[in-house]
């Protein structure tokens, strides 16, 4: 792993930043709801409290503990705010929720809504049935078949109900019409104007829009939806049910004073015991989550938002309130919840407070606040917070990869450099980069540094060593020779002749070991000693291999020239010594039988010098020595003295003449060719 | 009466080698271990030749100051530099400082001997006064093999002993190509193929003092040198 990567993903950990700011604004969003709770909770119970001091200004009755049952015919009665037009359709109530259905045995559906005015209460039913009976001229119900609506109203006493029904032979505007016994005693139907309908005709079956005067409108009613082919009822009748549907009015005037209450923003509604709502003022302000203004505070609600799965799910109605704050504040207890409209995806804190009258509760007051002020709240702070801390960790990221970056390019320039410190030619090189920064990496470059000039220092010593050796035994050795001299002048007898002969050759040897060893460090001297002059290497190379071919009998010296003289500026002498090298060395490299080819050709920049033999390949490992000095790996033993000297000498010519020396395996590997650059005047 | 030759060489094994020799050949010999002890001596009776070393003791350099000495007190007297040290340097030094010839100590006790003897013949053939030595002449140059002396275009040429014995090998032959063995061999000396491809640069740098334009002597690259007329 790069060190790029691993300050990366370092760098990575600063991402505990946004967590932590999360962390926080999950907190402090969590302290906020709370004391909102709080806070509401107050309010609803200060306004239970009051609204329980007038119980008769909210409730109707307060005996009527019978719950609310849409299965028995009660109806709760909405509160219109316009007088709506009879025109069959209900649209202009204004009346969100759907009308119920009554209760049937018979699979004959009808559904049926009530609203009330100041004055009119008004009833509106839905009946299907595909077939439309009218009614025959003023008949009586029981005379002839046709679908009729049953309405039976309870007058101010118990006892005095009136009995109305609706049917037309043309659907339209109608009135309600009620069945009168004549003097003479038959049954007639009377038309009661008062109660005006609209029976508007539809696809799926009818719809009937009624208006009733208040005044004929007591606690209890009767309706039933009956088919003129006797198919089937929907609804409730005096008969199977004496009691009747109860009527659920709104208390008038609560809304006023309820608005009185409240602030904006603020929705509070006053319920019964059932649930259903007696007054409400104040409407919410509430945004569906995920559409708050700031759009860019969406998206890391993607993984920050409000946990809304565990949220408890209210639905709405318009005639009653549900939820647990309802239920818990309709037994006693106030309490305040969050809660998610799943329809619309918004948040709302309710707030119940039960409202006690003697002890008993009698209904509740709920209040309701949209969670949109501390969503924008929490919303702002933790977009900034969170935004400020990912431009924390982007920059951190940003910086630590380019300090990365930085750092492992220093590190590849000393890498690079300590691997070319030593060159192809054992050339030195003693500068590293980054040697003057203060940090580790300038150390240790400092530290590379140090250890090649040692190397080097040892290096020097080595390439000095041979001359200095062949130096200083020169003295002992002329010693032992100017003694043997001498020795031989005094006369000998045989057999010591004998052994000067062989301390003798003794001592011929050591001359030749110590003037090979001195070779570099003399051909070093007359380098220095040397002066360039134009010559042409062709005829040196020609001549040169003639004189090869005379020494070198056993061997094979093809030579190949360019046409053309090839004009070099150099010292020719030491071109020799060069050529001498590099033939001596392949002679011994080159096996018996073998050729050694001498190729000189002229390039766009320079001369090739080349020489080759057929001996074994060069090891890749040896490859980067062979022209250091006292660099030796030769295997086999003869007579000669070797020191690795010889390719250092032809480097050191090579270098001299501006040039170049190297050695490789023939591509074909049938040898080795080693070749030298001289450059063109 | 016996020649004089003094040794001045730090080296008492090889001082005493040397004596032992030349005095097998019937000279006198004293030897020096220093400079000043040499000097004292020289002041009372000069020697008539010397043999010093370079470094003498503790002066890496006393042979040269000695050799400076010497011939500042007799310009004729022969000098051979006898040294460990084979630098073109110090070969080039010390010929410059008047030496008749610059040998390493490789140079075998025989060849040492050949060699006084060649600048004691020489001394000799220069104070006959005129006789009918051989002379060899190959167009502007002439060559006296007794007195060893050389000249071009008769402008003398002052080489040393072995390079004398160079140029002598060389114009006996002309077009022969010479070797460096064979070279070696005529000079009396050995000496590496460097020492003898710098004598020869500097045979013809000598000529080439006298006479730009000097070309005799070729190199034949690889086998060695001829005299070209």
């Amino acid at each position: 792993m790069s060190i790029r990567l691993q300050l990366l993903l370092v760098a990575l950990t600063t991402l505990v930043l946004p967590w932590a700011g999360c962390e926080y604004a999950r907190e402090l969003e969590s302290a906020l709801r709370q004391s909102q709770e709080q806070s509401l909770l107050a309010s609803a119970t200060t306004i239970a409290n009051a609204l329980s001091a007038q119980p008769q200004r909210v409730f109707h009755d307060l005996s009527d503990a019978k719950p609310f049952s849409a299965s028995a015919g009660d109806l709760y009665v909405y509160p219109l705010l316009t007088q709506p037009l009879l025109d069959g359709y209900r649209d202009d109530w204004g009346i969100a929720a759907d009308p119920v259905p009554l209760p049937t045995v018979t699979g004959y559906r009808a559904r049926v809504q009530a609203g009330s005015t100041e004055r009119f209460l008004y009833l509106y039913a839905e009946v299907d049935d595909a077939h439309f009976e009218a009614q025959p001229n003023n008949a009586p119900p029981g005379q002839g078949r046709f679908d009729r609506v049953d309405l039976t109203l309870q007058g101010a006493s118990a006892d005095a109900r009136s009995n109305y029904f609706f049917a037309t032979s043309a659907p339209g505007l109608i009135a309600a019409q009620s069945v009168v016994k004549g003097d003479d005693g038959t049954l007639r139907v009377a038309a009661e104007p008062r109660i005006q309908a609209f029976w508007l005709q539809t696809s799926m079956g009818y719809h009937l829009e009624a208006r009733i005067p208040l005044s004929f409108v007591g606690p209890h009613l009767w309706v039933e939806a009956i088919d003129g082919r006797g198919e089937g009822r929907s609804g409730i009748a005096p008969t199977a049910n004496p009691e009747g549907g109860r009527l659920f009015f709104t208390t008038a005037g609560l809304d006023a004073m309820l608005s009185t209450f409240i602030r904006d923003g603020t929705r509070v509604t006053v319920i019964d015991s059932n649930a259903l709502k007696l007054g409400s003022a104040g409407t919410l302000t509430a945004t569906p989550l995920g559409e708050s203004e700031d759009k860019g505070s969406t998206w890391y609600r993607f993984f920050l938002g409000i946990d809304t799965s565990a949220m408890p799910q209210v639905v709405p109605a318009a005639d009653h309130l549900s939820g647990d704050s309802v239920r818990a504040a309709l037994l006693g207890l106030p309490h305040a919840q969050w809660v998610l409209v799943p329809a619309s995806r918004e948040l709302l804190l309710m707030a119940a407070a039960p409202i006690a009258i003697d002890g008993h509760t009698h209904g509740a007051i709920v209040l309701e606040q949209a969670a949109d002020q501390l969503l924008a709240l929490r919303d702002r702070a933790l977009t900034r917070l969170f935004n400020l801390t990912l431009i924390a960790t982007f920059l951190s990221v940003i910086i630590m990869l380019a300090f990365a970056t930085w750092l492992s390019v220093r590190i590849g320039r000393l890498r690079s450099a300590a691997e070319s410190a030593v060159g192809s030619d054992g050339k030195i090189q003693l500068h590293m980069p980054e040697s003057a920064s203060s940090d580790e990496i300038g150390a240790l470059a400092r530290g590379f540094e140090r250890l090649l000039s040692r190397l080097n220092e040892h290096t020097q010593y080595l390439r000095t060593l041979g001359g200095k050796l062949s130096h200083e035994l020169r003295t002992p050795l002329t010693i032992v020779r100017s003694s043997l001299d001498n020795l031989e002048s005094e006369g000998l007898r045989d057999d010591q002749a004998r052994y000067i002969a062989r301390a003798r050759e003794g001592t011929v040897r050591l001359q030749s070991i110590l003037s090979a060893l001195g070779a570099a460090a003399r051909v070093e001297e007359s380098i220095k000693q040397s002066e360039r002059v134009n010559f042409d290497l062709r005829d040196l190379l020609s001549s040169a291999i003639a004189a090869y071919r005379d020494g070198f009998a056993g061997v094979r010296i093809g030579l190949e020239l360019p046409p053309d003289a090839c004009f070099a500026r150099g010292a020719p002498d030491l071109i020799v010594q060069l050529l001498d090298k590099l033939i001596e060395n392949a002679v011994d490299f080159c096996p018996r039988g073998g050729a050694i080819s001498v190729r000189l050709v002229r390039s766009q920049a320079d001369y090739l010098l080349e020489v080759g033999n057929d001996g074994p390949l060069i090891p890749a490992a040896l490859m980067g020595h062979l022209f250091e000095s006292m660099f030796e790996q030769r295997q086999g033993r003869d007579d000669k003295p070797h020191f690795g000297l010889g390719l250092y000498i032809v480097r050191l010519i090579a270098e001299f003449h501006g040039g170049t020396a190297a050695a490789a395996n023939r591509t074909d590997g049938s040898g080795v060719i080693f070749t030298v650059t001289l450059p063109l005047i | 009466m016996k020649k004089q030759i003094a040794i001045v060489e730090d080296e008492p094994a090889l001082r005493e080698n040397y004596a032992a020799a030349l005095a097998r050949h019937g000279y006198s010999v004293k030897t020096y271990g220093n400079r000043k002890t040499a000097m004292q001596a020289f002041h009372t009776r000069m020697p008539d030749l010397a043999i010093i070393d370079i470094s003498l003791e503790d002066e890496a350099e006393g042979g040269y100051d000695l050799c400076r000495d010497l011939r500042a007190l007799s310009a004729e007297l022969p000098i051979i530099f006898l040294t460990a040290r084979d630098s073109e340097l110090d070969a080039v030094s010390g010929l410059r400082l008047g030496a008749d010839d610059f040998l390493t100590k490789d140079v075998s006790l025989p060849h040492l001997a050949a060699r006084v003897a060649a600048l004691f013949r020489r001394i000799d053939a220069l104070r006959r006064p005129d006789n009918a030595a051989e002379i060899i002449r190959r167009g502007s140059l002439s060559i006296d093999g007794d007195k060893m002396q050389t000249t071009w275009n008769g402008v003398a040429v002052t080489l040393s002993l072995t390079e004398f014995w160079i140029v002598h090998a060389l114009a006996r032959n002309p077009g022969h190509v010479k070797n460096r063995q064979q070279l070696m061999d005529a000079a009396n000396v050995v000496l590496d193929d460097n020492t003898i491809t710098s004598h020869i640069k500097r045979v013809r740098r000598k000529f080439q003092h006298i006479d730009a334009a000097f070309d005799a002597i070729q190199t034949v690259y690889g086998m060695g040198y001829r005299w070209v007329e």
